[in-house]
């Protein structure tokens, strides 16, 4: 089935997608949007259910293999530590995402010639600063002006409430001398925009149904669809597709509800699905002129994939701790070893977060991505009854260095519902990485102790969390060199002049950081700078 | 599904992988009922019926009278049938954390609200400025932790 072209297709509707819109928005150009997940309603969200913790295993899992909905795609993690995890819906990850929002940080761009490691951007902080404050302003982001670890910015909104766990972790890094700030989220604090604040609910991952957190389904796409932009939802992109004279992109085969083949011509065309889905809709998307996938003259579609291995510390104390109460990811966050230090036995750093705790079931079962659950019998009682309760835990979160070994490649048995192929994910972790997390854990522990804990208990052994590839970065990297990156300084694909990528998969590096705040801020910067080239766009 | 003895077994089994704590009234997995909960987990595990119906066949080549055996000795029956069986174990003892925790009246247990937690949430109010200024004042006094670039 055909459809009337456009002028601009948008491939995705979660962080990036819906920012690079709103950037395009006053262009007046026809911007359709192929979303292949739904709409969510209201009472789709769990956290109104009495039994919302079962839906953490069924049908809201971050993990799609579990999900198994239609319009999930199968990942095959076989050859991984880590499990990509994601949300397919209007909204995208941001629906399930836990709304912690650091920005990178100057140095972050500058790896190879500050450190001598990975590559350099070819953006910076400074080009990227004034993108995440206007995307601060639309997102609602509260946190606290002053943190030292940045250069000088402020939130719109004030801090959320760190409550007893923030304040007593805080107290501890205050012992040791090290630094620690209020973190950043996408989360109000204030009613904001005719959103409603955050009421503390803990359940992040299960949607805000408060519409609180800054999912771009509560953000960007009320006022997009307002706007006129047109979103076609739970169409699901099957290649793009290639004029075989020009080279350009021509448009997409999509799949639509019913699972029927429609072809959507557009003038430009912008993939916006992240760090998996995007490597493969270009793997999948190959002809005589691209035989090894679309945009992929250099090689690097789906290499170099890069997450952030987590790993974490808790501490037991005298008094409950309400972890659960309040945002689930976010009270502080510390920045003390974020920095290269050359006398430590790695390169570059990592991030102490403060997460909450979490609620009974998902503790018994195992913790919030860690998937191993606690002992039955008397053991059982013994940590529910006088553990669980006093938990206040950190997680090392450590700065992933891109390794062409690991990638993104098409599986070549198993497919989604449409018949298009699943992406195979390839990744083990890096020496450097286990030194750095075994490091972040001895400090964890450091600092638990000078908080007052009774004692600590890690995990055991060296196993990174498993559910735990919610940042997908790398796989179609940014850089001046065609031969050595897919898209250039401005997300333009090098070999496609009309194909844009503006996801997670254009990281050059991935910081240690949570990425969809720089996510949004790049697709606002490659939305504006496609209009200030836009005379020149396809030259 | 399962015959009155089986289910006088199962129940007897969920009392032991999360019993009681009578002190504090918090009761039993067995006793609250989950053994309901477990035909309904389709959601959660391919088979549960499958599952715990594996982990009664094993119990019953054990012992004929598993709900007359000491506590001591239930348990070791238990680690032996989860030795041989750990798969069907192991989803056994899922599914019951899962029948048990999500009953909302068990959450204010372990301090948690038994309410679906929208729209109410949780009162948590916000730090003082004056308590920001003091908590954040060592951080701040010790200067830059970036590097220029």
């Amino acid at each position: 089935m055909k459809n009337e072209p456009v002028d601009v297709l948008i491939v995705g509707a979660g962080a990036s997608g819906a920012a690079i819109a709103w950037s395009l928005l006053e262009t007046r150009m026809r911007i359709l949007c192929l979303e292949q997940g739904p709409h969510l309603a209201d009472k789709d969200y769990p956290s109104r259910d009495d039994d919302y913790e079962l839906s953490r295993y069924g049908k809201f899992s971050c993990d799609p293999n579990v999900r198994g909905l239609k319009q999930d795609y199968p990942i095959n993690a076989d050859d991984s530590c880590i499990m990509p995890v994601n949300f397919n819906a209007v909204g995208g990850s941001t629906i399930n995402f836990l709304g912690h929002w650091p920005r990178m940080k100057p140095s972050d761009f500058k790896t190879k010639s500050l450190d001598g490691v990975a590559e350099d951007w070819p953006v910076d902080y400074a080009t990227l600063a004034p993108f995440y404050a206007m995307n601060d302003q639309t997102t609602g982001v509260s946190g606290l002006g002053g943190n030292p670890a940045y250069p000088d910015y402020t939130p719109p909104l004030p801090p959320i409430p760190m409550g007893k766990l923030g304040q007593t972790l805080a107290k501890g890094f205050n012992k040791m001398g090290w630094h620690w700030w209020p973190s950043d989220v996408s989360i109000l604090s204030q009613d904001y925009d005719g959103r409603q604040k955050c009421v503390n609910a803990g359940t992040c991952d299960l949607g805000c149904a408060a519409g609180a957190k800054g999912g771009t389904n509560f953000t960007y796409w009320p006022m997009l669809e307002n706007a006129g932009v047109e979103l076609r939802t739970e169409c699901r992109v099957r290649e793009i597709t290639v004029d075989p004279v020009t080279g350009f992109a021509t448009g997409v085969i999509y799949h639509g509800p019913g699972g029927q083949v429609h072809e959507q011509k557009a003038e430009l065309v912008i993939v916006a699905c992240n760090g998996v889905g995007t490597p493969r809709l270009l793997l999948n998307s190959k002809s005589k002129m691209f035989p090894d996938g679309l945009a992929n003259r250099s090689g690097m579609v789906g290499k170099n994939l890069m997450f952030h291995p987590l790993t974490g510390v808790s501490g037991v104390f005298d008094k409950p701790m309400k972890g659960h109460e309040g945002p689930m990811a976010c009270s502080i966050l510390s920045q003390e070893f974020y920095e290269n230090d050359p006398s430590r036995n790695f390169v570059r750093g990592y991030g102490l977060h403060s997460g909450r705790s979490t609620t009974p079931m998902t503790y018994a079962l195992g913790g919030y991505g860690i998937d191993s659950p606690i002992p039955w019998g008397a053991e059982h009682r013994e940590v529910m009854d006088n553990v669980y309760p006093y938990l206040a835990g950190l997680t090392v979160v450590a700065e992933d260095l891109p390794e062409e070994h690991n990638c993104v490649t098409l599986d070549p048995d198993l497919s989604d519902s449409d018949g298009i192929p699943a992406p195979k994910i390839t990744y083990r972790l890096g020496d450097n990485s286990r030194k750095m997390l075994k490091h972040g854990e001895e400090r964890a522990k450091e600092i638990l102790m000078a908080a007052g804990a009774k004692k600590v208990l890690t995990k055991g052994d060296d196993d990174v969390w498993w559910r735990a590839g919610w940042h997908q970065m790398g796989t179609c990297r940014m850089g001046n060199n065609p031969n050595t990156s897919v898209v250039n300084s401005w997300g333009r694909s090098h070999d496609v002049k009309n194909l844009f990528i503006v996801d997670g998969s254009i990281f050059v590096t991935a910081g240690a950081v949570n990425p969809t705040s720089t996510i949004q801020a790049l697709s606002l910067y490659i939305g504006d700078s496609i209009k200030n080239n836009i005379e020149t766009l396809f030259d | 599904m399962w015959s009155e003895t089986e289910n006088k077994v199962l129940i007897a089994v969920l009392d032991e992988l999360i019993p009681a704590n009578e002190k504090a009234g918090v009761p039993a997995a067995g006793a609250l009922g989950v053994a309901g909960f477990l035909p309904t987990a389709t959601s959660y595990a391919p088979d549960p019926v499958g599952s715990v119906t594996a982990v009664l066949k094993s119990i019953g080549d054990k012992t004929s009278d598993f709900t007359s055996l000491e506590k001591v000795d239930k348990i070791t029956l238990l680690k032996n049938v989860e030795i041989e069986n750990a798969v069907d174990f192991g989803t056994l003892v899922q599914l019951t954390y899962m029948g048990y925790y999500s009953r909302p009246e068990v959450r204010p247990m372990f301090g948690v609200g038994a309410h679906a937690v929208h729209p109410k949430g949780y009162d948590v109010p916000r730090e003082s400025d004056e308590l920001m200024e003091i908590l954040t004042a060592p951080v701040r006094a010790r200067g830059k932790l970036f590097r220029d670039v």
